[in-house]
């Protein structure tokens, strides 16, 4: 393994190579950045240039765009509560009450540092494990992705500071936003108002209003002390302590395993796995209460797994040729339309290009780490403007963004809906991040039930049999048995308190 | 500064009346499309109309109008003014479309102006290899135990999904459908073993053929395809007559005037006939296929008829 | 001194909202939702899973509406920030209303200003320069950097 990542390297470093992989992660922080315009956007504007490249070279470039953005997608939560992907939700529940408590430099760096890490162990696991995980991924049939997604929704309902019949409602409810548009397995039309729903609430949409607008409208009027004067920027407060360094160690690590198994899953595996990550931390804490108010390895957690997530997404791509994702499909596109059809084969017929493109994820993180640091205190400067100078520009951010996404009036209108209910939820003590979570996994729970009924003749008995599945209705039996116990020796404990 | 506006005016409206063919084009034109940024409709898009631009004069822009399977930009196009300045591009899933909704914003024939088809392919019918030595064993093995062999296919109403009906009306044999969310999932699932067949693209089964994952046990054309000459088809083999090809093609709305829509099947045959087009859609897996207006109504109507047939006898429910 | 007396009432309706609100959006889902076909176990309608998710939803609306009744402390309602809420709105609204018909600069200029409008401390000529430059600052990003295919004016 070791010569051929050797091999990879010496492709990554000859200069021009270089360059574009600086150039793609540089671009793709740049527009991860952008409230609503993502990856996509960015790789389908750069797709006409990867034609005139050879194909290691274009695919460097757009697979750096994909992972920068990943970065430049915790910046925006980070600083103005703007998660452009389902997995940087996550990433605002810790990363923004720490900006706003005047940490932003601090929560950047950590930021940073726990993807950087996430990032080389999702290579390291490309780099050694890819065939082993792939054999593991093709063993995920139907019944296993129902169960899997059944464990990350009972784990999302655990995530909300409130009470947990509460953030299950609200995971429910997001359930019920993904059954809008046309049924997969049927193509039968459910709660279909307007043609444009057809093909369901799109998920900017939905995280813009729910997170971004409904900050906005609160914060938009609020009279704050004119600028946060005291506002770090030296290098000294954006590092952590040793002693917060130290608390940081575990949940990076647990993020980036959790990260770079569920990544390795075609489908929704970076969001299953920061928020698995990020429920994993809150539950055995020590300090849960901490949770919800900017606790930093609440934030280094999912930050190192949905980069984790990110590098071994590229398992299926690479070693199957079959895309994982949306943007993976691009990816494929591109390599495509440049005469190569990725396959089984790619690793034995281009082995340049394979291992080149793993070595470039793991210079491309080097980059992505090297070119953040610095960027901090720039980021931070950003926090220096006015809300009331900043605002108006974010309003419209999100505007052009939804709107460019599908050319579509309806998702704006849509995002201003999502707004205005997530301002009333917050004000009524509802959590937004569950409604998002079940948005996401829900209609893949729907899909992959509906299947596997179609597929074992109505026979609940596969759901235990199958081994992978058994291991999984293991734990969501154990989620839930957690929850209850908890809850009554909370309630004794409280009950003895008073008494 | 006023008067000198008012004066203007007349002119103004001199020119905005409508113009000879000769001074078509004067400003930018477009391609609308109804999928998503970055995928296949839109690359080829964008290739052609970075072609198109160079030999009309004007650039050409592309817009995406995803939503509804293309529906939601068929309908945009139909009602945008027919002066030869909105193109379409469009694909086979125009005639499923015609076929499957129970009503839609526009007419799927007569409410537009079709212009060429781009490029034309057929799908191919893979199973893991070594499973069925040929496309007969299957049919047989299908026939003996009627509903236990599973097509996994790209969605439901797509034209995989489709095809693989026609494949059961026209043999007689029983399959479960099982749908997928893409041709990717599809072929994941037959990988994995949960489904026996898939019928999807040369992009998607191919690179699998290759690396002696999947066995190619028959390809949907009504001949045989002139990349893969070796490929027994189905009509030769299980299905007389069988022929599905689909296609990608440039439509405008209905009532563009002769010389313009002639002007701009120049363009687009142009266009096909340059390497880098020419190229890039062979390498989608199609075949560069120029046609007239007519032959592209023709194979719509013909599209639409056998898919009507299809869904109403396999019991699809319309939408 | 009728306030004395909706002081109770009011805070049994304010524990009675959430729950209530959810309760209604359920029942709407059920409502949709029973039309729909819902199949066998194994062939399983497009109605199955709605039909579930909304009775769910039902349940839990319930069950909050009895926990937060029986909890006796009455949880602080985050006071609401009409100024922002409306102006913030009518400031998306018309970015969606206008964007199709005149275009991508005309629509950002009055999103922006607009949205300034939220902010007590907006002045006319301030907000009229800010939005200029916003605008521009919007036009160079979207349309001359990203080249995203919207058009900047009216066709």
């Amino acid at each position: 393994m070791l010569d051929q990542f050797l091999l990879g390297l010496s492709v990554v470093l000859q200069p021009t190579v270089l360059i574009y992989a600086f150039f793609g992660v540089f671009l793709g922080q740049l527009i991860g950045v952008l409230p609503g315009v993502g990856a996509i956007t960015a790789i389908s504007l750069l797709l006409p240039v990867t034609f005139y490249l050879d194909a290691t070279t274009s695919m460097i470039l757009l697979a750096g765009i994909y992972y920068g953005s990943q970065y430049g997608g915790s910046i925006a939560s980070i600083l103005m509560n703007l998660p452009g992907t389902p997995s940087s939700v996550v990433t605002c529940l810790e990363g923004y009450p720490l900006a706003q408590s005047n940490r932003a430099g601090l929560a950047l760096f950590v930021a940073a540092f726990s993807s950087f890490v996430g990032g080389m162990v999702g290579v390291a696991i490309l780099v050694l494990a890819a065939i082993p995980m792939t054999i593991i991924a093709l063993k995920f049939g139907a019944p296993e992705y129902a169960m899997l997604v059944i464990l990350g929704l009972l784990a999302a309902s655990m995530i909300g500071t409130g009470s947990q019949i509460r953030s299950f409602a609200m995971v429910v409810l997001g359930i019920a936003l993904g059954l809008v548009g046309a049924d997969a397995t049927t193509g039968y039309y459910r709660f279909v108002a307007l043609p444009e729903l057809a093909d369901g609430i799109s998920l900017v949409s939905l995280a813009m209003g729910l997170f971004g607008v409904s900050e906005i409208i609160r914060n938009a009027s609020k009279r704050r002390p004119a600028n946060a004067p005291h506002l770090s920027i030296s290098m000294r407060d954006v590092i952590p302590t040793r002693e917060q360094a130290r608390s940081l160690g575990m949940p990076i690590l647990r993020g980036s395993s959790i990260g770079s198994f569920f990544g390795a899953l075609p489908g929704t595996g970076a969001a299953i796995a920061s928020f698995m990550a990020y429920a994993m931390e809150r539950r055995f804490s020590r300090s849960p209460e901490k949770f919800g108010k900017g606790h930093l390895p609440g934030l280094a957690a999912p930050e190192s797994a949905n980069n984790a997530a990110s590098q071994t997404g590229f398992i299926p791509t690479l070693t199957l040729g079959v895309p994982g994702d949306a943007v993976m499909a691009l990816i494929v596109g591109a390599l495509i339309l440049n005469g190569i059809i990725p396959g089984p084969r790619l690793m034995v017929d281009q082995p340049d290009l394979f291992w080149g493109v793993i070595a470039s994820f793991f210079v491309g993180n080097i980059i992505l780490l090297l070119i953040n640091i610095p960027l901090i205190k720039l980021w931070v400067l950003l926090l220096r403007i006015p809300y009331q100078k900043l605002y108006p520009i974010i309003v419209v951010m999100i505007c052009v963004g939804v709107y460019s996404h599908r050319t579509s009036v309806t998702d704006v209108v849509l995002t201003l809906a999502f707004g205005i209910l997530g301002y009333l939820m917050k004000n009524y003590r509802f959590e937004p991040a569950p409604v998002l979570l079940g948005f996401v996994l829900g209609p893949l729970l729907e899909d992959n039930f509906r299947r596997t009924m179609l597929l074992y003749g109505g026979d609940f008995s596969v759901f235990v049999t199958r081994p992978i599945s058994a291991v999984l209705v293991a734990g969501s039996v154990f989620l839930i048995g957690f929850a209850i116990f908890s809850s009554v020796s909370n309630r004794n404990k409280s009950n003895r308190a008073t008494t | 500064m006023i008067r000198k506006l008012l004066t203007a005016l007349p002119l103004a409206v001199a020119f905005a009346m409508p113009v000879a063919a000769e001074d078509f084009p004067d400003r930018s034109l477009r391609i609308v499309h109804g999928f998503g940024a970055g995928g296949n409709a839109d690359t080829v898009s964008r290739i052609i109309a970075e072609e198109m631009s160079k030999s009309l004069g004007q650039p050409v822009v592309v817009e995406s109008r995803p939503g509804a399977g293309g529906t939601v930009a068929s309908g945009y196009v139909s009602k945008e003014d027919p002066d030869g300045y909105t193109m379409q591009l469009m694909v086979g899933g125009h005639a499923v479309a015609a076929a499957l909704y129970n009503s839609l914003p526009y007419e799927s024939v007569d409410g537009f102006t079709f212009i060429s088809t781009l490029g034309q392919f057929p799908f191919m019918v893979a199973a893991r290899s070594g499973e069925y030595a040929s496309m007969e064993a299957l049919i047989e093995a299908a026939k003996a135990s009627p509903g236990s062999i599973k097509i996994g296919h790209s969605g439901v109403g797509s034209t995989q999904h489709l095809t693989g009906e026609l494949l059961a009306l026209r043999t007689g044999a029983e399959f479960l459908h099982i749908p997928y969310k893409g041709g990717a999932a599809a072929s994941t699932a037959l990988m994995g073993g949960e489904v026996d067949v898939v019928i999807d693209t040369g992009t998607v089964i191919r690179p699998q053929a290759d690396a002696g994952v999947y066995d190619i046990l028959a390809i949907t054309s009504g001949q045989r395809w002139p990349d893969a000459p070796d490929l027994p088809t189905v009509a030769e083999t299980v299905a007389p007559d069988f022929d599905v090809v689909s296609w990608t093609g440039i439509g405008m709305p209905a009532g563009v005037p002769t010389e313009i829509s002639d002007k701009v099947r120049g363009a687009v045959h142009a266009a096909l006939a340059t390497p880098a087009v020419s190229d890039k859609i062979a390498s989608l897996g199609a075949k560069p296929s120029p046609s007239t207006g007519e032959e592209m109504t023709n194979l719509i109507a013909g599209q639409i008829a056998v898919w009507t047939d299809v869904i109403a006898t396999a019991g699809i429910d319309k939408r | 001194m009728a306030e004395f007396d909706d002081q109770t009432d009011q805070s049994t309706v304010n524990r009675l909202v959430r729950g209530g609100v959810l309760l209604i959006a359920g029942l709407v889902m059920l409502f949709f939702a029973w039309g729909y076909p819902t199949g066998t176990i194994n062939q399983m309608g497009p109605g199955f899973i709605p039909q579930t998710v909304g009775v769910l939803i039902s349940v839990l609306a319930v069950a909050i509406i009895v926990i937060d009744l029986r909890n006796p402390e009455q949880e602080d309602v985050g006071q609401m920030h009409w100024r922002g809420l409306i102006f913030i709105s009518a400031a998306i609204a018309i970015f969606a209303i206008l964007v199709d018909v005149a275009g991508l600069v005309p629509s950002m200029f009055l999103a922006v200003a607009v949205s300034i409008c939220a902010d007590d401390d907006a002045r006319p000529i301030p907000t009229l320069i800010y939005a200029s430059i916003a605008t521009l600052f919007g036009w160079l990003l979207f349309l001359v950097a990203l080249g995203l295919p919207i058009p900047a004016f009216w066709r």
